[in-house]
């Protein structure tokens, strides 16, 4: 057991890790609300925050994907909205439980399908084609509803899927599949060519070209990923409001995409973890609740979730920063 | 006690408040259309139909008057736009009701009506949409356009004269205007109630009257700087204020949404374990707390215990969940008397060039267990109009 070397490798590696700014902000934020409010670092708080997080987190690992492979989805809100809109009304007309359910993941990963054919088949800039999935999806939604929320798919089922009954105690069913979207899109990420083909396409889209990375379909992929992720938000946030109002999703993509930004994921392609975006969706969680909790006008939450992203930002900037004069001194040391 | 006289008692009075409703909309002058229309409103609302004879639903103008006023609208046709904030289930009842007026009026004077709607598909406060739809609707000379927005009161007025300029009239509907200066709102009319006293005042006092007047209130409201969420807090506050056994725990923004409403309920209720009545500011974040209420293990009211949670616009799906004994009221803003009475108002001044007041107040109520049965019949009959446009 000998003792590290001075600069310490493991200060080192900590400050290579994308989401340690936000670590850092994360645990000052817990520190202070809980010495501040005694209600807030309880178990109850603690599963609430957990609930509510479900629909940012889930679009903020799809969103993760995708700007690992250098796009952007800005369509996720109203995928969200559209998709659980198509499941409840099959459930309304009579379908069973299981098929609207399917029928509402699978509408996301379709409507995920066609911006990435958009984008690899007609060319279009990723910004573009998911900006016109954002209106027409919406549209559509308020057209179809004609403005009137679809409501009468509850089955008993549903609540306990949607986590509003609790048979479980503080572990719902979104929790849950929360889990296993984070580890499945962790462990594709980390594991197998697939993941490592998206690392390769973000960070140098030509050199992915030369090596024979499948760009298209990699591409494809990412957004049928993020889809679907907003297909199971829509799913489950269905249950959770009992209607599906034609807003339902409204703005979501500014908060997956400020999520996954916070945990690391950086918009240039190349860089982005499951893990990061747990974080992040964390963070917009917890200070949303500490800013209800604390009393303070919500007016707040605006400001302080762009302080929050601007300072992940810049932690995250320093931090590469001080790789890059690593790096240089090393290096030197090497040529020395 | 300025506040209680300017709320009308909603059991007792539907007909002569209508009436008085109508009249105040009214100049003297014009007593024989007043009487005409008043009855109307009224007959439709307790639906018992027409009173037969060749004269046409609801009239009590008799047939000759009814021939003459058809002779002097000649078959004339009016060409409106109506844009609402946000296309919702509240705006669509209210959009139904309008119709239905519109049906009667035109199978009883001849009247015939172009309507386009147009509502922004972002959030409501996506304005520059709805500023963008009026001066397209001037630009096209329509007759009549119909406007509830979040937009800054002081563009939309200049929208609002651009208008009036180049002969388009313009009406506002559910639109607080009372926490303007009359004389600087260029609307011909203003067809709404006020959310100060008909429904923030009438929220505070119902919760304080079911609880003895003591307890505790947290209150879920609109994104803050909403003119709906100022106005019916002064109401609300007002109610607080004569009650001093009230308390107001806490305030969180519920953003007028389903998802934040339940959200906002969660976090105050996990701060103040102590709750005995939640205020929704409209319903859906209403529903929202109901939900959260639901899901932390405690009780709604049951009539002797629980928590009292009250919200505000009067929804079918709002009313569903009284009757089922779960959301203990609701304010009803009269969609369906909004509806019939902008239609109404239009008729009477770009139609028969009669002078209308420039406020205009429908009833509303608070809706309870024991009247909900009544609010739902009324809507669902709105909702079905003989005709749509």
């Amino acid at each position: 057991m000998k003792p590290t070397s001075a600069p310490s490798p493991r200060f080192t590696r900590l400050m290579a890790n994308p989401s340690s700014g936000a670590i850092f902000l994360l645990v000052i934020l817990i520190v202070v609300m809980s010495v501040a409010f005694p209600n807030f670092f309880t178990a109850i708080n603690a599963s609430n925050v957990s609930n509510q997080m479900v629909f940012v987190l889930l679009l903020a690992i799809g969103m993760t994907v995708v700007l690992i492979t250098g796009g952007i989805d800005l369509s996720v809100g109203s995928v969200m909205g559209l998709s659980a809109g198509v499941g409840a009304y099959l459930i309304t007309g009579g379908a069973p439980l299981i098929l609207g359910l399917v029928a509402t993941m699978a509408a996301g990963a379709f409507l995920g399908l066609v911006n990435g054919l958009m984008i690899t088949r007609l060319g279009l800039p990723d910004f573009i084609a998911t900006l016109a999935m954002l209106g027409v999806a919406r549209g559509a939604l308020f057209l179809w509803t004609g403005g009137i929320p679809i409501i009468g798919y509850m089955l008993p089922e549903y609540y306990v899927i949607s986590g509003l009954a609790q048979p479980f105690g503080f572990i719902t069913v979104p929790i849950l599949i929360a889990i296993v979207a984070v580890v499945i899109v962790a462990v594709v990420l980390k594991y197998t060519s697939y993941g490592r083909h998206a690392y390769g396409l973000g960070s140098n889209p030509h050199a992915a070209v030369l090596s024979g990375v499948p760009v298209a379909r990699v591409k494809v992929i990412a957004y049928m990923i993020s889809g679907l992720m907003a297909g199971v938000a829509g799913m489950i946030m269905a249950g959770r409001n009992t209607t599906v109002a034609p807003t339902m999703g409204l703005g979501y993509e500014v908060a997956a995409i400020a999520a996954a930004i916070i945990g690391g994921a950086a918009l240039g392609g190349g860089r982005g973890t499951a893990f990061g975006a747990v974080i992040g969706a964390l963070v917009l969680s917890l200070t949303a609740n500490a800013i209800n909790i604390a009393g303070v006008s919500s007016s707040w939450q605006q400001i302080v979730t762009g302080g929050v992203l601007l300072l992940a930002v810049l932690f995250d900037r320093m931090s590469s920063l001080i790789r890059a004069r690593s790096v240089r001194l090393t290096m030197r040391l090497a040529h020395a | 006690m300025s506040a209680s006289e300017n709320i009308s008692e909603p059991k007792k009075s539907g007909v002569s408040r209508r009436s008085l409703l109508t009249s105040m909309g009214l100049g003297a002058g014009v007593i024989a259309t007043t009487g005409l229309l008043s009855a109307c409103t009224t007959v439709a609302s307790t639906g018992s139909g027409a009173t037969g004879g060749g004269v046409a639903a609801g009239s009590i103008g008799g047939s000759s008057y009814d021939a003459e006023i058809k002779k002097l609208v000649a078959g004339r046709e009016l060409q409106i736009g109506w844009t609402p904030p946000i296309l919702s289930e509240f705006f669509k009842q209210m959009e139904s009701a309008a119709f239905g007026r519109m049906a009667e009026l035109e199978a009883a004077y001849g009247v015939k009506w172009k309507w386009e709607r147009s509502s922004p598909t972002g959030n409501f406060d996506a304005v520059e949409q709805q500023i963008s739809t009026v001066r397209g609707w001037t630009t096209r000379k329509f007759d009549a356009v119909l406007v509830c927005t979040g937009a800054n009161f002081a563009t939309m007025q200049d929208v609002y004269q651009e208008a009036s300029a180049s002969g388009t009239a313009v009406f506002q509907f559910n639109q607080p205007v009372e926490i303007y200066a009359p004389e600087q709102i260029s609307t011909v009319s203003n067809i709404g109630y006020d959310n100060r006293w008909q429904s923030g005042y009438l929220a505070g006092k119902f919760i304080a009257d079911t609880l003895g007047g003591k307890g505790t209130v947290i209150q879920i409201m609109g994104p803050s700087g909403s003119d709906w969420t100022k106005a019916r807090l002064i109401g609300f506050a007002k109610a607080m204020e004569e009650n001093p056994g009230m308390k107001v725990l806490g305030t969180a923004d519920g953003g007028y949404v389903r998802e934040k409403g339940l959200n906002a309920a969660q976090d105050l209720l996990t701060r103040f374990r102590d709750v005995n009545a939640i205020y929704g500011e409209n319903e859906d974040m209403a529903l929202g707390a109901l939900q959260a209420v639901d899901a932390a293990g405690l009780k709604s009211w049951d009539g002797k215990e629980g928590i009292v949670i009250v919200g505000a616009d009067g929804l079918i799906s709002g009313m569903d969940s009284i009757a089922a004994g779960k959301l203990t009221a609701t304010i009803d803003v009269g969609s369906v008397d909004q509806g019939r009475t902008f239609i109404d108002t239009i008729f009477q001044n770009v139609v028969l060039g009669e002078s209308v007041g420039k406020f205009i107040n429908v009833p509303t109520r608070v809706v309870t267990k024991k009247n909900v049965a009544a609010a739902q019949a009324y809507i669902n009959n709105a909702l079905q109009p003989s005709k749509t446009y």
